[in-house]
C-alpha cells in the first residue's frame, strides 16, 4: 500500500517559486489501477515522481508498505527503484542498439537474475505482451504500439509492486492506445501490479479503476469506480 | 557487467560515422607518435654510435686536470708516456689509441683557395697505425689518402672541404703554440677527404700524424688524450673503473661524461618533441571528449531510464567509459597499425635530412638519412595509450551528465 501526506513540492524557475505540489494525502491499494488526471502543470507528473523515488520532496511524507521511501538517501531509493518498481515512459525510453529481447533483460541483468532464468522470463513476458516472434528486432523495425509492449514488458519483468506510466498512450493512435491499455488491465489483473497512471487521454481515465483528478497542486476529486 | 560490456559495444555502431572520424583522430595522433618517436629514438641510437665511432671513442684517458681545462686545449696537461699505458692497456685486453688535440689558425692562401683568410679549427693528431683499431675512419675516405706518419700531411671533412673550397693536393698553413708556449707554423699537404656519417665530424675535422704534431709541438712523445674503444654489449661504468685501475694518476671518462653537452641536448629535444607529442593527444582527447558530451547530450533520456530502473550511476558511467574505451581501442589498433607500417618504410629507407644537416647543426650526429628504429615499448604505450586516454576523458562528461536529476533527465529535449 501506497501512503501519502502532506506532500509539497516546490520548484524554482529563475525568481519564481513554483509550488507544483501542495499538502497532498492519497493512499493508493495494492493492484489498484489509478489514473492521475489534470491539465498541463496540475503536478501529476511530479506525483508519480516522488512516488517513484526518482524526485524529492520538500515537505510530508510517502511510504510504501510502511517503506518511508521518501526519506531514503539517493543509493537506497536507487535499490528500490531497481527491486520494486517498473516505470513506462510516453516516448518508450528504448536502447535503439538492443533488441527486443536485450530492452526487456537488462532489467534483469542489473538485478542479478542467473541467464537462464533471465532469458526464461524475458521470453516469457514478451510472449504475454504479444512480441512472440520479434524478440530479436530492434526497436526502428516495431511499431509505437510494438514499441511501447516492449517498455511494458520491461517495466513488468522483474514483476514489481508498482509500476508508474507518464502519459503511456500519448504517442499512440487511439486504437493502439486501447490495445496497450487492454493489455496493462490484463497485466494487472494477471500479476496484482498497482498501475499509476498520469495522463490527459480520456480513454485511460476510462479504463482506470480510481480516478485522481489534480488542479494546481492539490487533490480537486478521488474517484472510484469498477 | 556483461550487460554493460555488450551495451558499450553496441552504442559504438550507434553513430558510426562519429565513431569511425574520432578513431581515425586517435589513430593518426597514435600514428605520429610511433613515427616521430621511432625516428627520434633511430636518430639518438645512431648518434651515439657516431660519437663512439668518430668522436668520444667509449673511454679517455686524460691528464686529471685536463677536462676542467679542456677548451684551451691545453697541451701541458698531457700524458707523458702514452706507449707504456697502451702497452698496459693491450696486455689488459684493450684497444686504445692516442691523440693530440690543439688549437690553430688556419691561414688560407689564395694561391690555392678561392679567398685569402684564417680560421680557428682544432686539429686532430692521430697514430695512424692505430687509430683506425679504435675510430672508424677506414672506409670514410671519398677522395686521396690517409696521411703517412711523419708526414706534413692533413686529412679534412668533405663539408669543411666544400666550406673552404678545398682539395686534394692543396695547402694549408697551421699557426699554433707548441708545448711550453713558443709559436710554430706548419704547412701541411691535403692528402685526403673523409666522409663520415657524423656531421660535426664533416663539418670540422683536420687529422694529422701524431708523430708530425709530437715534432712541431715539442711534446716529446706526450699525448694529450688516449682513446679506448669497446664491445656495445661492454658495461662501460665497470670498465671505466677497471681502466682506472691500470692508469692510476689519470682521469678515465666514459662517452657519456665526454657527450654530456650532446646528451643534454638529446634530452632537450625529447623534452620538445613530447609536448609537441603531447599537444597531438590533446586534439585526439578533444575529439574523444567532445563525440563523448554529444553522446551524453542525445541519450540523456536514456540516461535517466536506466536510473529510473535503477541502474547504479557507476553502472552507466562505466558503460560510458567502455563506449570511448571501444573508441580508443579502434583508433590505437588501427594508428599502431599505421604507425608500424609507416615505421617500416622509415626503418628501411629513412628521411635524408641531409638538406638541412649540412648547413645547420640540429645536434643530432646524423649526416644525412635519419632511420627509424623498432620500439616494443612505443608500440605498447601507443595502445596502452590509446584506450586509456580515451577512457579517461570519457569520464569528465559521463560525471556531468550524471549530475542532473531523473527527472530532468527524462524530459530532455
Amino acid at each position: 500500500m501506497i501512503k501519502i501526506e502532506g506532500v509539497t513540492r516546490n520548484y524554482k524557475t529563475g525568481e519564481t517559486e513554483v509550488k507544483a505540489l501542495r499538502g497532498i494525502d492519497l493512499d493508493v491499494n495494492d493492484g489498484e489501477f489509478l489514473s492521475i488526471a489534470g491539465p498541463s502543470g496540475s503536478g501529476k507528473t511530479t506525483l508519480l515522481n516522488l512516488i517513484g523515488c526518482i524526485d524529492s520532496l520538500d515537505d510530508g511524507e510517502i511510504t510504501i508498505d510502511g517503506v518511508p521511501v521518501s526519506r531514503m538517501d539517493k543509493h537506497a531509493k536507487t535499490t528500490y527503484r531497481r527491486e520494486n518498481l517498473g516505470f513506462i515512459f510516453q516516448t518508450y525510453n528504448l536502447i535503439p542498439v538492443l533488441t527486443a529481447f536485450e530492452n526487456v533483460s537488462f532489467v534483469l541483468s542489473i538485478l542479478g537474475v542467473p541467464q537462464g532464468e533471465l532469458s526464461e522470463r524475458t521470453y516469457r513476458i514478451l510472449r504475454e505482451v504479444g512480441l512472440e516472434g520479434m524478440e530479436h528486432r530492434r526497436p526502428d523495425k516495431l511499431s509505437g504500439g510494438q514499441q511501447q509492449r516492449i517498455a511494458i514488458a520491461r517495466a513488468l519483468v522483474k514483476q514489481p509492486k508498482i509500476v508508474l506510466a507518464d502519459e503511456p498512450t500519448a504517442n499512440l493512435d487511439s486504437k493502439t492506445g486501447e490495445e496497450i491499455l487492454q493489455l496493462m488491465k490484463q497485466m494487472n489483473r494477471t500479476y496484482n501490479t498497482t498501475f499509476i497512471f498520469s495522463t490527459h487521454d480520456k480513454m485511460v481515465m476510462e479504463y482506470a479503476s480510481r480516478l485522481v483528478l489534480l488542479h494546481d497542486g492539490e487533490i480537486a476529486s478521488d474517484t472510484r469506480r469498477e | 557487467m556483461k550487460f554493460i560490456i555488450r551495451l558499450a559495444f553496441q552504442n559504438l555502431t550507434r553513430y558510426k560515422r562519429r565513431t569511425i572520424i574520432t578513431s581515425f583522430a586517435i589513430a593518426v595522433g597514435l600514428m605520429l607518435f610511433i613515427f616521430v618517436d621511432s625516428m627520434l629514438q633511430g636518430a639518438e641510437k645512431e648518434s651515439e654510435l657516431n660519437l663512439k665511432r668518430y668522436e668520444t671513442s667509449y673511454l679517455r684517458i686524460l691528464h686529471d686536470e685536463y677536462w676542467d681545462n679542456r677548451l684551451m686545449r691545453p697541451l701541458d696537461l698531457s700524458i707523458e708516456n702514452p706507449d707504456l699505458i697502451l702497452a698496459d692497456l693491450e696486455s689488459a685486453g684493450y684497444t686504445a689509441t692516442k691523440r693530440i688535440t690543439f688549437t690553430a689558425d688556419m691561414i688560407l692562401n689564395s694561391a690555392d683557395f678561392p679567398e685569402e683568410g684564417n680560421l680557428s679549427v682544432s686539429v686532430q693528431a692521430v697514430d695512424v697505425e692505430r687509430d683506425n683499431a679504435v675510430f672508424d675512419f677506414e672506409g670514410t675516405l671519398v677522395e686521396g689518402r690517409f696521411a703517412q706518419k711523419g708526414a706534413d700531411e692533413v686529412v679534412i671533412g668533405s663539408w669543411f672541404a666544400e666550406d673552404i673550397k678545398a682539395e686534394v693536393g692543396y695547402y694549408i698553413s697551421l699557426i699554433t703554440r707548441g708545448n711550453g708556449g713558443f709559436y710554430e707554423v706548419m704547412d701541411l699537404e691535403i692528402v685526403g677527404i673523409v666522409n663520415c656519417p657524423n656531421p660535426n665530424v664533416n663539418r670540422t675535422l683536420l687529422m694529422m700524424p701524431f708523430d708530425t704534431a709530437d715534432y712541431y709541438l715539442g711534446m716529446d712523445g706526450a699525448a694529450t688524450e688516449i682513446d679506448i674503444t669497446l664491445s656495445e654489449r661492454s658495461d662501460l661504468n665497470s670498465e671505466a673503473e677497471n681502466v682506472k685501475g691500470i692508469v692510476s694518476g689519470y682521469s678515465v671518462l666514459t662517452w657519456r661524461d665526454l657527450a654530456r653537452d650532446y646528451l643534454a641536448l638529446a634530452e632537450a629535444k625529447r623534452g620538445g618533441t613530447g609536448t609537441i607529442l603531447f599537444l597531438v593527444f590533446i586534439i585526439a582527447a578533444v575529439g574523444i571528449s567532445n563525440t563523448m558530451l554529444m553522446a551524453m547530450w542525445e541519450r540523456t533520456r536514456e540516461l535517466g531510464m536506466m536510473r529510473s530502473l535503477g541502474m547504479k550511476d557507476s553502472s552507466i558511467r562505466m558503460a560510458f567509459i567502455l563506449e570511448a574505451g571501444g573508441i580508443g581501442l579502434i583508433g590505437a589498433v588501427i594508428g599502431t597499425a599505421l604507425g608500424c607500417l609507416a615505421n617500416l618504410w622509415l626503418v628501411n629507407y629513412g628521411i635524408d635530412f641531409g638538406f638541412i644537416t649540412r648547413d645547420m647543426d640540429i645536434g643530432y650526429r646524423v649526416a644525412t638519412v635519419m632511420k627509424g628504429i623498432w620500439s616494443v615499448k612505443t608500440i605498447v604505450t601507443s595502445l596502452v595509450s590509446g584506450v586509456l586516454l580515451s577512457m579517461i576523458v570519457a569520464y569528465l562528461p559521463t560525471r556531468k551528465a550524471l549530475k542532473m536529476d531523473i527527472p530532468s533527465c527524462l524530459h530532455h529535449q
